[in-house]
């Protein structure tokens, strides 16, 4: 590979590659705003300009205040170039530290920030802003111009997700760029000239696609801001953990950035994975976070006569614990929305210890539940690990209408059946309603609404595990929050439902469940 | 009743032990101030052994450094030498200034020598005085106690607080100067000489006083200095060790004042070498009083590491993103260590700071001068009497805050 220098250190770069990427491969930032490595060039906000070493530099004539003779003198001084625009080229020798680039990019950040409100309390970007960042970095000189900042409008709505503030923005381009180049829909562009600068709509539309969020994440500033997430949390505040979108069979890589005091996850975001994902997440799944803490149920529930009770955790394992005591024809429902080690653990239990030989899987039906795929990022399938689970299984595996017909048959005489989802309404799976019927589920769902007993467990922010997606790819999540009143991983409490009915597990922790696991998939991109 | 000796025939022997009798003394003793524990080793009334074990107020005060903000340290530097926190305050300051190659402005050098002499006087008022209290010569600390209450209504009326200021900042002080602080100052100045007089003539001519302060409590030189001993303590001994003037920090080198040193380094040297510093401070301060400029900053302008003027934060973006910075994040020092010491009440106060280039310190430590002080306390101790325990080690003038930490 060839290479090149910057600021003395050398760099591999793949012919054709930019300096700035090349550098960025590397782990090196090049100060910009307008560059993403997911997106074109747009070399507009001129903070990665860089000096190339030549033989013959190109000059530039300019003034230049000369403090002896109190007079501006005619010098030169080298043409910079944008890092994100100029390709790297053997042997070329890059300065992005020397004396002209530290000026122009401390002039850079001043011209950015002249027309800036003093929004930063104010503001959610205000922690990660590339503004404060490079402020810091590069100019951290107080303001010299003394005139009132040029007014824009400010908390425009530009959909049902995304509010844009004019004063804030440096016109980067990079959400209109993002809306062209990665969603095809040329649904924002740019008004008018210099101070009066504007991002806008196309006339008649709204910022309605599948994307607008990630819109906000590629904003280096606060000009675009999600409604979901305006004035809920400080940036500073929040702990991330690296996680895999639960929204479908995509399997995105994501941070759960949570709020540790409050033990409450605030939202999602991409994380980048060239070979998943890239860079970026649909709305659906960013906004998946939700689930994990609404209608969740978070105590056990035992159908006795004709009503349904709420009992506590460890009464609905006991309880699950005597529904199956006495079962010789045990269903087992696998589950496309749970991680591959509460699959594994669910069915080991259900096979090895309770003799069950029927297996089905429950998944959302995408038509029924109105998701629709597409060619960017979401899969026609809605359900996370659907993978996982028949790889757990070692087969294809039939839904629960195929067990309902059994159960209705009567080749069954108890169900254990993993989470909320199956492709069928409770009202398809009524036969199971006169089973003994234990379900584990974090929501609810068509299997607990026909199941006598109920054991509520941890949502993926709550527990780590692994999704093996769509393309085979086994991708490990990490635990963010901690669950609700003593809730753990659905694996952990099947490990305490076959303690009671006399069986020991030797899985104590995930790394057992791990290695006893059959090898799955490489994780990539890690 | 018991008979008394003298009554008893001669040829009756005395019953009195034979083995060292060991005791306590603390940690809770009045006159072990901050807690400390001497365990004694006595035959009779001398002292034949003891050993000195502090300890009991250690708060952690290194780690706590490791977890907030440069400025988050100076609330807990404060309470090193309680007595002097002022000192400790620029002390601290000075050491995390020197790691970011930072000058504070003229007016702000001379503030800081204002404030931290007027906290010096406080140290040796507050010592000398409860000494001499605690040898039974109570007027002396009322009087030298109700002076040091002007020199606290001074620094109350500059700092917002009489004891804990927490008034230090990195790259200035909290506050400039008021537009009193000169002529209070020097209005105060002639009570602090009266009661050092006034003292003076209570106790130089006491019997009781002489008796268990000359010749008692005795260090030499060589010892001092193989001890790490400094402050008006190693002065005692005859050793001209000031950092002051040694090591020239503020504008130490442009007043013009003198060292008292003492010769045979016992407790009354200590005693009159701490006096004669209080008088050499006052005749610092009239001198900065003199310097000190009436207008102009106190603090560097520079914005990496000092919070802007609040008017700037609420109108330019600029200062709002580096009040910001600092206070979210703490001013970022780059990467380096750095050694930085003052002359505080007790002799150098050395701070030692590693930075990792993040705005919390990677490292924390202090040379508490009262600690390697409390080291001679066992050698100026054994073979004097008991009762010389107490003028003694009030003239070490151990502060468990420091010491402890």
């Amino acid at each position: 590979m060839p290479n090149f220098k910057l600021d003395g250190q050398e760099i591999p770069f793949e012919p054709g590659e930019t300096i700035i990427r090349a550098a960025w491969k590397q782990g090196i930032e090049i100060p910009h705003y307008c560059w993403h490595p997911g997106l074109s060039t747009a070399a507009n906000c001129r903070m990665c300009l860089v000096e190339i070493k030549a033989q013959r530099p190109m000059m530039l004539p300019i003034l230049a205040w000369d403090e002896k003779k109190k007079d501006y003198v005619e010098t030169t001084k080298p043409k910079l170039q944008p890092a994100c625009q100029i390709e790297a080229a053997e042997g070329m020798e890059v300065s992005s530290k020397s004396k002209e680039v530290v000026q122009a990019q401390a002039a850079v950040q001043e011209f950015l920030l002249l027309n800036h409100p003093v929004d930063c309390p104010i503001c959610d970007q205000a922690g990660e802003c590339k503004l404060q960042d490079y402020w810091l970095a590069h100019q951290t000189k107080p303001k010299r111009k003394e005139t009132e900042p040029v007014h824009k409008p400010k908390a425009v709505r530009f959909g049902e997700t995304i509010v844009y503030d004019g004063e804030r923005c440096i016109m980067c381009t990079r959400c209109i760029r993002f809306c062209d180049e990665v969603v095809g829909d040329h649904v924002l562009d740019m008004r008018e000239r210099g101070n009066k600068n504007e991002i806008c709509l196309s006339p008649g539309r709204e910022l309605d696609h599948d994307y607008t969020l990630m819109t906000e994440h590629v904003c280096p500033v606060g000009a675009l801001t999600s409604k979901d997430f305006r004035f809920k949390a400080r940036v500073w505040f929040l702990k991330s953990a690296p996680s895999v979108c639960g929204g479908c069979a995509t399997g995105c890589n994501s941070y759960v950035d949570y709020d540790p005091r409050y033990q409450r996850v605030e939202r999602l975001r991409p994380r980048d994975n060239a070979d998943v994902n890239k860079f970026w997440m649909c709305d659906a799944g960013m906004l998946s976070y939700h689930r994990f803490h609404q209608d969740r149920l978070v105590t056990g529930r035992v159908r006795s006569g004709g009503g349904v009770a709420e009992v506590s955790r460890a009464e609905a394992i006991a309880a699950a614990a005597s529904a199956l005591k006495a079962s010789k024809k045990l269903a087992v429902v696998l589950s496309a929305q749970h991680s591959t080690e509460d699959n594994f653990v669910l069915l080991k239990v259900a096979r090895d210890l309770l003799g069950a030989s029927k297996i089905y899987l429950g998944a959302l039906d995408p038509a029924k539940t109105g998701w629709q795929g597409d060619e960017i990022l979401r899969h026609a399938d809605n359900n996370p690990n659907r993978a996982g689970a028949v790889a757990v299984a070692g087969g294809p595996l039939e839904g629960t209408a195929a067990l309902a017909k059994a159960a209705a048959a009567g080749e069954v005489d108890a169900v254990l059946s993993l989470g909320f989802a199956a492709e069928v309404d409770a009202e398809a799976l009524a036969p199971l309603s006169r089973l003994p019927h234990v379900n584990l589920a974090t929501h609810g769902g068509p299997l607990a609404q026909v199941a006598s007993v109920v054991v509520p467990v941890a949502t993926i922010a709550e527990a780590s595990g692994t999704f093996v997606n769509a393309k085979g790819i086994a991708q490990p999540f990490q635990k963010a929050v901690q669950a609700p009143a003593g809730i753990t991983a659905a694996w952990q409490a099947m490990t305490e439902l076959a303690a009671k009915l006399g069986h020991e597990v030797a899985m104590k922790k995930l790394p057992d469940v791990r290695a006893a696991m059959p090898a799955l998939p490489a994780p990539a991109g890690a | 009743m018991e008979p008394n000796y003298e009554d008893l025939s001669d040829d009756r022997e005395l019953e009195l032990p034979a083995e060292p009798m060991r005791i306590n003394m603390g940690p809770s003793h009045p006159a072990m101030h901050g807690t400390i524990r001497m365990v004694l080793e006595l035959d009779g009334e001398t002292v034949v052994d003891l050993d000195v074990q502090p300890g009991y107020l250690h708060r952690g005060f290194e780690k706590s450094c490791e977890r907030g903000t440069y400025n988050q340290c100076f609330p807990y530097v404060d309470r090193l030498n309680y007595v002097s926190p002022m000192l400790n305050n620029v002390g601290f300051a000075l050491a995390v200034e020197k790691l970011c190659d930072l000058k504070v402005p003229e007016r702000g050098q001379w503030y800081r020598m204002a404030l931290g002499e007027l906290a010096r006087i406080c140290d040796h008022l507050t010592c000398n005085s409860a000494s001499a209290m605690e040898l039974g010569a109570f007027t002396p600390f009322l009087w030298c106690i109700k002076a040091r209450d002007y020199l606290w209504d001074i620094l109350e009326q500059e700092t917002g607080a009489r004891l804990t200021h927490s008034f230090g900042r990195v790259g200035g002080m909290a506050k400039p100067p008021t537009d009193m602080f000169k002529e209070s100052t020097l209005a105060v100045l002639p009570a602090i000489e009266e009661a050092l007089a006034e003292s003076e003539l209570l106790l130089l001519k006491n019997r009781i006083f002489l008796d268990r302060t000359q010749g008692i409590g005795k260090l030499s030189a060589e010892r001092a200095i193989a001890l790490g001993v400094t402050g008006p303590l190693l002065r005692s001994t005859g050793v001209d060790y000031d950092v002051r003037k040694t090591n020239p920090y503020l504008f130490y080198k442009d007043v013009d004042f003198d060292v008292p040193v003492g010769h045979d380094g016992d407790n009354f040297d200590r005693f009159m070498c701490r006096f004669e510093e209080v008088r050499q401070s006052i005749k610092i301060l009239r001198q900065v009083l003199d310097k000190m400029p009436t207008s102009g900053p106190v603090d560097c302008p520079d914005l990496r590491y000092v919070l802007p003027q609040k008017e700037a934060v609420y109108d330019t973006i600029e200062a709002t993103i580096a009040h910001f910075k600092i206070v979210m994040e703490g001013l970022k020092p780059p990467k380096g260590e750095v050694y930085s010491f003052t002359e505080g009440g007790n002799g150098e106060l050395g701070f030692y700071i590693v930075s990792d280039g993040s705005g919390t310190p990677y490292r924390v430590r202090v040379r508490p001068p009262c600690f390697f002080n409390l080291q001679a306390a066992r050698e100026m101790l054994v073979g004097d009497m008991v009762a010389d325990i107490v003028p003694t080690f009030g003239s070490v003038n151990m502060i468990g805050g420091e010491c402890d930490r």
